[in-house]
């Protein structure tokens, strides 16, 4: 019965972190599962401005490129923000650009399915 | 007509005949069918988490790893794909966690075993002995009198330098309180102090030549649940009796009893991802 499941994980890979600026998370390995939902819960917000996450993929988990896959985060509190992919190999993160003007906090969740 | 030579009990299941487990399994995980329950660790906190303590602030999830290399391609684990992978971030000192939370029933000997290896990310083109600063386990594990926490970790490299030593802790920083309703403490045990050289516990481990080849090692290690003592660990060929090797102990805490929590962790020594890998965990239990 197990094996009919659909193995599933929620990974968090950002727990309450101020991003600003240039942001990348920390690499995600994932190769078992077949699709990701990325989100970006933002906790609390300075200033104001969208962020952009930008999705991005690794043979290798050292060396990134883009996905294709974007979030747009609004500097405001409670702001909540996701991107789907499929087919993405053994590596997930994001690369996030905040504006100058905005700083936030946020919980960044990787929802992993098999 | 050749008559068949006899067959060990434990050649029935081979997944189990590389493991000694005592007479009760009380999990065996193997990472090729999925996390099986560990996670990270996190920090207790009240109302915000910035009441979290920074260095559990820190801890990254735990993932299905299937060692990839930039040039050898996919490693895989001991008997298959995938191994459980603890990953620190770049830093000096940073460290991760991945934990499994459960009870026990009967306050009895137990034994944890496993297959791990470990490694830094293979960032640069040599031989990178010293990144990795330890991997080890601990329990937390509280009865009705004690909350008794022993730590375990091989001391692979410290500021630079090859120690190669099994080491143990019976002192912790002070507790805390989180936050303002008096409700959580918190207490930094994993922190960089007080770690104890194991009397006689020296081994070198193999490592290996080149960051992207590993080889899988076993680690043993038994405790006595109803006297809360440290029965000894075995790694590899080298068995450790750690007679006098005590724990961290504190008077039993709300919410805790009977808690039977184990933490894989591992450390970084330089500005380089720390990797702990397990293909397998098998917890036992006398009884």
């Amino acid at each position: 019965m197990a094996s009919l499941m659909r193995n599933a994980y929620t990974a968090v890979i950002a727990r309450g972190e101020l991003w600003q600026g240039s942001v990348q998370t920390e690499p995600y390995e994932a190769a078992w599962a077949g699709e990701a939902v990325l989100f970006v819960h933002v906790l609390e917000a300075k200033g104001n401005g969208t962020a952009v996450a930008r999705v991005q993929i690794s043979p290798d988990g050292m060396h990134w490129v883009d996905e294709g896959a974007e979030l747009a985060i609004q500097a405001q509190a409670d702001d909540l923000s996701f991107a789907r992919v499929v087919n993405f190999g053994g590596w997930l993160r994001l690369s996030v650009t905040v504006p100058p003007s905005a700083g936030i906090t946020v919980v960044a969740t990787l929802a992993l399915k098999a | 007509m050749s008559t068949s030579p006899a067959v060990h009990a434990t050649h029935g299941d081979p997944r189990l005949s590389r493991f000694d487990p005592l007479q009760r399994v009380i999990y065996f995980d193997d990472f090729d069918h999925g996390l099986n329950g560990w996670t990270t660790l996190v920090g207790n906190y009240e109302d915000s988490l910035e009441t979290m303590t920074r260095s559990y602030a820190r801890h990254m999830q735990p993932m299905l790893s299937q060692i990839t290399h930039w040039d050898s391609g996919t490693h895989g684990s001991f008997d298959g794909t995938y191994a459980l992978k603890i990953a620190t971030r770049a830093v000096p000192g940073e460290r991760n966690t991945a934990i499994k939370r459960i009870t026990f029933r009967k306050a009895s000997r137990i034994r944890v075993e496993t297959y791990f290896a470990f490694k830094p990310e293979a960032s640069e083109l040599k031989l990178s002995v010293l990144d990795v600063r330890s991997v080890g386990l601990l329990f937390d594990l509280q009865d009705g009198h004690e909350r008794v926490m022993p730590h375990l970790r091989y001391l692979n490299a410290l500021d630079g330098q090859r120690m190669d030593r099994w080491q143990f802790k019976q002192r912790s920083l002070p507790f805390r309180a989180v936050g303002g309703r008096n409700e959580t403490v918190t207490h930094d045990h994993l922190n960089p102090q007080d770690w104890e050289d194991i009397p006689g516990a020296g081994q070198k481990l193999c490592f290996n030549e080149i960051p992207t080849k590993i080889n899988w090692h076993y680690l043993r290690f038994d405790f006595d649940l109803e006297r809360m003592r440290w029965l000894g660990f075995q790694c590899n060929d080298q068995h450790f009796d750690c007679a006098g090797v005590e724990s961290i102990r504190m008077p039993a805490m709300p919410n805790l009893s009977c808690m039977l929590n184990l933490v894989f962790f591992c450390e970084s020594d330089t500005a380089k991802r720390a990797f702990f890998y397990l293909d397998s965990v098998l917890l036992s239990g006398d009884f």
